[in-house]
């Protein structure tokens, strides 16, 4: 799965920001990511020229007249910013993270929403359970840090699950590391428990 | 085309260095002359017109001149970064003509960096290989790779142009990718070995 999520040719924020976090979390996607990139780089070097327009070097200048080479900013320091991939890290450094809680459950959105994209962070808390429900669409989630289980599984930090409308799951955050998650997703979640109905309308 | 297997430093590793120690116009023109027209070409067989292909160029010259210290030659060659910081800008300024919220991401779309390469270890050659690598490979399995990467298709579109069923293009892409990352990984490890306990000079 993380194979065909990597060889996607990104077309939007949320999914460049999902997978540049997804070769980020494990050094084998690392260097499959890296694998992948030096390709389009020798494609470049070898590529056929189209001629540029006689101002563009002039634009150019003119763009970069008073800016300097910028250092590295350090970060503050933040428990939750320190857990995160480094692409996370540096997108999120001067914004706040507006967290909704949901009981034992934190969702922040990281991008507006853009076409029907949504890019989030969910933090389940140790031993913390999100109601069943299914997914309109699908729903990418990467595993950032701890871990959590399912119907279906144990998932562990760097994995990533590809979730649809036929997936009813109540996923569990680990009892000690509690989970902290990427999500991508192409539509609404659907609770489908006792309180379905309700969490529907807060959580859409 | 043979590649001469020996060290000679990449041109444009030196001109990114110029640029981040010096501001170095010279060595920026010399960046902007040699992929400013193959990055034209990328942009305009990846969709973009003549105009926005040029706004993605002047934008990612912009940032190579002013994010010239985060490249580091050991995580990819100097193509690869720029390949990479247009490839990223590209995303984010469609969007914007396409009129969607305007929001800065201007810090998501920098390849992210770890760590300060040691500026004394030659990194050239294990880029070199995967040229090499590349160079040898017949036609017709670096056509699909082309089409993945530069062209910026889907498994299932190459495999509709080409006639290749879905399973064996996936099949012969990650083949050649595991050689490639063979490669990048197996001068890492030497690397590793030549840095043990080395610090930085300056």
């Amino acid at each position: 799965m993380t194979f065909e999520i990597l060889s996607t040719p990104v077309n939007s924020p949320a999914s460049l920001i999902f997978q540049q976090c997804l070769a980020e979390v494990d050094p084998e996607n690392r260097s499959l990511n890296s694998a992948m990139n030096e390709v389009g780089g020798y494609f470049l070097e070898n590529a056929e020229t189209s001629p540029l327009s006689n101002e563009l070097w002039n634009k150019v200048l003119n763009q970069t007249k008073n800016k300097t080479s910028v250092p590295q900013i350090n970060e503050k320091h933040d428990p939750l910013l320190s857990q995160l991939p480094l692409t996370l890290r540096s997108h999120l450094r001067n914004k706040n993270i507006n967290w909704k809680s949901f009981k034992d459950v934190k969702v922040a959105s990281i991008l507006p929403k853009y076409n029907n994209e949504k890019l989030e962070l969910i933090h389940v808390m140790p031993g913390a359970k999100i109601p069943q429900h299914t997914h309109e669409g699908n729903e990418s989630f990467l595993v950032l840090h701890g871990s959590y289980s399912d119907e279906y599984g144990d998932y562990k930090q760097g994995s990533v699950q590809v979730r649809s409308d036929d997936h009813n799951h109540t996923p569990v955050g680990d009892a000690k590391t509690g989970c902290i998650g990427l999500a991508y997703t192409h539509g609404k979640i659907k609770f489908s428990g006792k309180f379905g109905k309700l969490l529907n309308l807060i959580a859409n | 085309m043979e590649r001469l297997m020996v060290k000679v430093k990449n041109p444009f590793v030196e001109a990114l260095q110029n640029i981040a120690e010096r501001q170095d116009i010279g060595s920026f023109k010399k960046i902007f002359d040699y992929f400013g027209p193959r990055l034209k070409s990328f942009l305009m067989k990846s969709g973009a017109d003549d105009a926005v292909a040029e706004e993605i160029i002047q934008e990612t010259m912009t940032i190579i001149w002013t994010k010239a210290d985060y490249y580091d030659p050991s995580v990819a060659s100097p193509s690869t970064w720029i390949y990479t910081i247009a490839r990223n800008k590209k995303i984010d300024i469609l969007r914007k003509t396409r009129k969607a919220v305007l929001e800065d991401i201007e810090t998501a779309i920098l390849p992210p960096v770890e760590s300060k390469a040691d500026e004394n270890i030659e990194h050239d050659q294990k880029f070199e290989m995967v040229a090499q690598y590349l160079d040898d490979l017949p036609k017709d399995q670096l056509d699909l790779l082309k089409m993945n990467f530069f062209e910026e298709k889907s498994h299932g579109e190459i495999a509709d142009i080409t006639k290749i069923p879905l399973g064996t293009v996936k099949s012969r892409i990650r083949l050649a990718l595991e050689k490639i990352r063979g490669k990048l990984e197996q001068d890492g490890s030497m690397v590793n070995l030549n840095n043990d306990g080395g610090s930085k000079v300056n």
